[in-house]
């Protein structure tokens, strides 16, 4: 067992705790995380075996001693971490007959030794490239791809390893994976690429996973990047599996969508899986810089493979998850099991939950949710270090009138907008042309309040549209979701570099 | 429930910005309505005119309001200066809109709370130093600034809501 579980952190006891407090704060926990009050709900479930395993090494005398002795020897050596905070939006609460909203912002800090532990040592790549090649790449998008390409294996060092695949309706393996130290060599490959075919995303993805295989590693940033600019037909499902494969097995995916002809859904959900990115590229000009910089943020790498799993109690619901930082992207938790991919040496990872509280609480402190943040440390020895933390608050009749944390204020704020234009998106896929216009005409207002007068111009542009045609463009559509969403990365921390 | 100031959405309770138009509903994020003024101000490109109502008035527009939780609206002759505010027996002076007989005195209304004016082809709304203040459209106004009036804002004079329509 790793030794960054520590059972007593999971029971919440101190380290002289008796043999009954244990059974007592198993008990207690184990009434909110059970998998009968949590059905389908893989967060609470893996939460639900860590407390009954930590039960049982607690309750075992020689296992205990054992984990206390290795502990203590630990506590000695200078291994990095990273902590977990939680705000609540209220740190009180008034009980309602109906149901009301709270919102919980969750920050992983990196260890503030992690800057200075990241300049003496090299964080070691294991990076693959998926580049499509079909026709609709032609001109001056292969090339720029092509610079982007080369210029990524001049920065890489000699120990890093790279793989590059092309693919249009098949997928062919440019470089295999290989140790970036004959780097004329490799750039010669990459400028054999030439476009043609059509667009066919699983074939290169598959290929691209296979080879970031072939080094697999748990000290090496696994990643592999995905460029394409058209859409893919019928292996959309295909790629999304292969994603969630690839992340159980460690590997991140970003996705890139460059131009305005891809399926921007199909990307996010790619990503999300993985915890990686998903990013709009507007134009070929801006490729150079979007994977460089992607590169630059990778190499930057502190923890890898970083998770945060969530269990509301049974009467609490979660209805939202959205990471702010590094890179805003919205996220699937449906299994309460949250991917977050790399966390970089000087930058928190965030996110924002919205949470529903139920009616008729009870006076009290109230527990809502457990949360665990789990990740490998590129650096340590023993990898998989896990954080416990658990969130409550206080129920009262008294009213209290606290201003929100600005941070949760600040980040919401921009988030809204956001969910505006999400919105616009799901009337419009019902149909209901008079709803999407409303919002889009609101999101457009909301804009100007913040002087986003471009990107306002752009909303009502499009609401006009929608009146209309009943369609956005394509352009419009993922200007508003990738601007909007764009928004927040000023919000969570100002980038120190 | 949180009613949304600017769209009248019912929020649960804790929601910090309208689930349906993006308002902000806390003290600390509602001072963000665009000034209409500012508005009037803005390039062709951004006049909007779908999003907010209309500021032209013509010359027989008379205004209605509608106050909340009373059923029937009010129909209001404008003047050139239309006064607002509760009459009192203490005080001689009455004022051209008495919104007495709608709770007006508990609610915070001021005797003179703030007046209509009306303009070549608009109405501006000016506080007139009321104790509670005058909200427009969610934020508050600086006494004796105008502000333009659209068909469909909502003004709030102490804790009395109404919404005032061009007809």
């Amino acid at each position: 067992m790793a030794l960054e579980f520590d059972p007593y952190s999971v029971l919440g006891v101190s380290a002289d705790a008796s043999v009954d407090d244990i059974k007592a704060a198993y008990r207690r926990i184990a009434r909110r995380l059970h998998p009968d009050v949590n059905p389908n709900h893989l967060g609470a479930k893996a939460q639900f075996q860590d407390v009954t395993s930590a039960q049982d090494l607690l309750l075992d005398p020689l296992k205990r001693r054992t984990y206390d002795e290795r502990a203590a020897r630990q506590a000695d050596s200078d291994g990095l971490y990273y902590s977990l905070q939680l705000t609540p939006s209220k740190r009180t609460i008034t009980p309602l007959k109906e149901p009301q909203v709270l919102y919980l912002l969750a920050e992983i800090f990196p260890d503030p030794r992690a800057q200075e532990s990241i300049k003496t040592r090299e964080t070691r790549l294991n990076l693959t490239l998926v580049l499509d090649h079909s026709n609709s790449m032609k001109g001056v998008r292969m090339e720029k791809v092509k610079i982007a390409a080369h210029q990524i294996i001049d920065n890489l060092a000699d120990a890093d390893i790279i793989s590059v695949i092309a693919f249009n309706d098949r997928a062919t393996t440019v470089i295999a994976a290989t140790t970036a130290q004959d780097k004329p060599a490799l750039k010669a490959k990459v400028s054999m690429i030439a476009p043609s075919g059509g667009t066919e995303i699983f074939q290169g993805l598959n290929e691209g996973v296979k080879q970031n295989r072939q080094f697999l590693g748990p000290k090496l940033v696994n990643h592999v990047i995905l460029l394409t600019d058209g859409h893919t037909y019928g292996d959309q499902e295909k790629c999304v599996e292969l994603a969630s494969q690839a992340n159980t097995e460690g590997i991140s995916i970003s996705a890139m969508g460059l131009g305005n002809d891809w399926n921007d859904e199909f990307l996010d959900e790619l990503a999300s899986k993985t915890g990686g990115n998903s990013m709009y590229i507007d134009s070929a000009n801006s490729v150079v810089r979007f994977l460089n910089d992607h590169v630059r943020n990778l190499s930057n790498a502190f923890a890898e493979r970083l998770s945060l799993s969530i269990a509301p109690d049974p009467d609490v619901q979660l209805e939202l998850a959205f990471k702010l930082s590094p890179h805003p992207q919205p996220l699937d938790f449906a299994t309460g099991i949250i991917p977050l991919g790399s966390m970089q040496a000087n930058r928190p990872v965030s996110v924002l939950f919205q949470l529903q509280m139920p009616g008729e609480m009870k006076d009290g402190f109230r527990s809502i949710a457990r949360l665990v943040a789990s990740g490998d440390i590129l650096e340590n020895e023993v990898q998989h270090m896990q954080i416990v933390s658990d969130i409550s608050l206080e129920v009262t009749q008294q009213q209290t009138h606290d201003e929100p944390p600005s941070a949760i204020l600040d980040a919401l704020s921009k988030l809204t907008l956001y969910r505006l234009q999400e919105r616009a998106q799901e009337a419009l896929e019902r149909g209901d042309v008079a709803e999407a216009t409303r919002r889009l005409e609101n999101l457009a207002t909301r804009l100007l309040e913040r002087g986003e007068e471009g990107l306002a111009n752009q909303a009502l542009l499009e609401a006009r549209r929608v009146a209309h045609t009943s369609g956005l463009s394509d352009k419009g559509r993922k200007a508003l979701k990738y601007q909007t969403r764009h928004l927040l990365l000023s919000s969570s921390n100002e980038d120190p570099t | 429930m949180i009613l949304c100031p600017y769209c009248g959405n019912e929020n649960r309770e804790g929601t910090l910005f309208c689930e349906n138009c993006g308002q902000g509903l806390t003290d600390a994020t509602s001072g963000a309505t665009l000034p209409t003024r500012q508005l009037e101000q803005m390039p062709g490109e951004l006049s909007a005119r779908a999003t907010w109502g209309t500021a032209s008035i013509g010359e027989k527009t008379s205004l209605i309001v509608h106050i909340r939780d009373v059923d029937d609206p009010v129909t209001v002759q404008l003047r050139d200066r239309t006064v607002i505010g509760r009459s009192d027996t203490t005080s001689p002076r009455k004022p051209d809109v008495d919104l007495s007989p709608y709770g007006a005195l508990e609610k915070g209304v001021s005797r003179m709370h703030a007046t209509i004016e009306r303009n070549e082809d608009t109405l501006t709304l000016v506080d007139m130093g009321s104790s509670n203040g005058t909200h427009l459209n969610g934020q508050r106004l600086s006494p004796d600034q105008p502000r333009v009036l659209r068909d469909g804002d909502e003004i709030r004079f102490g804790k009395l809501i109404t919404h005032i329509y061009f007809k």
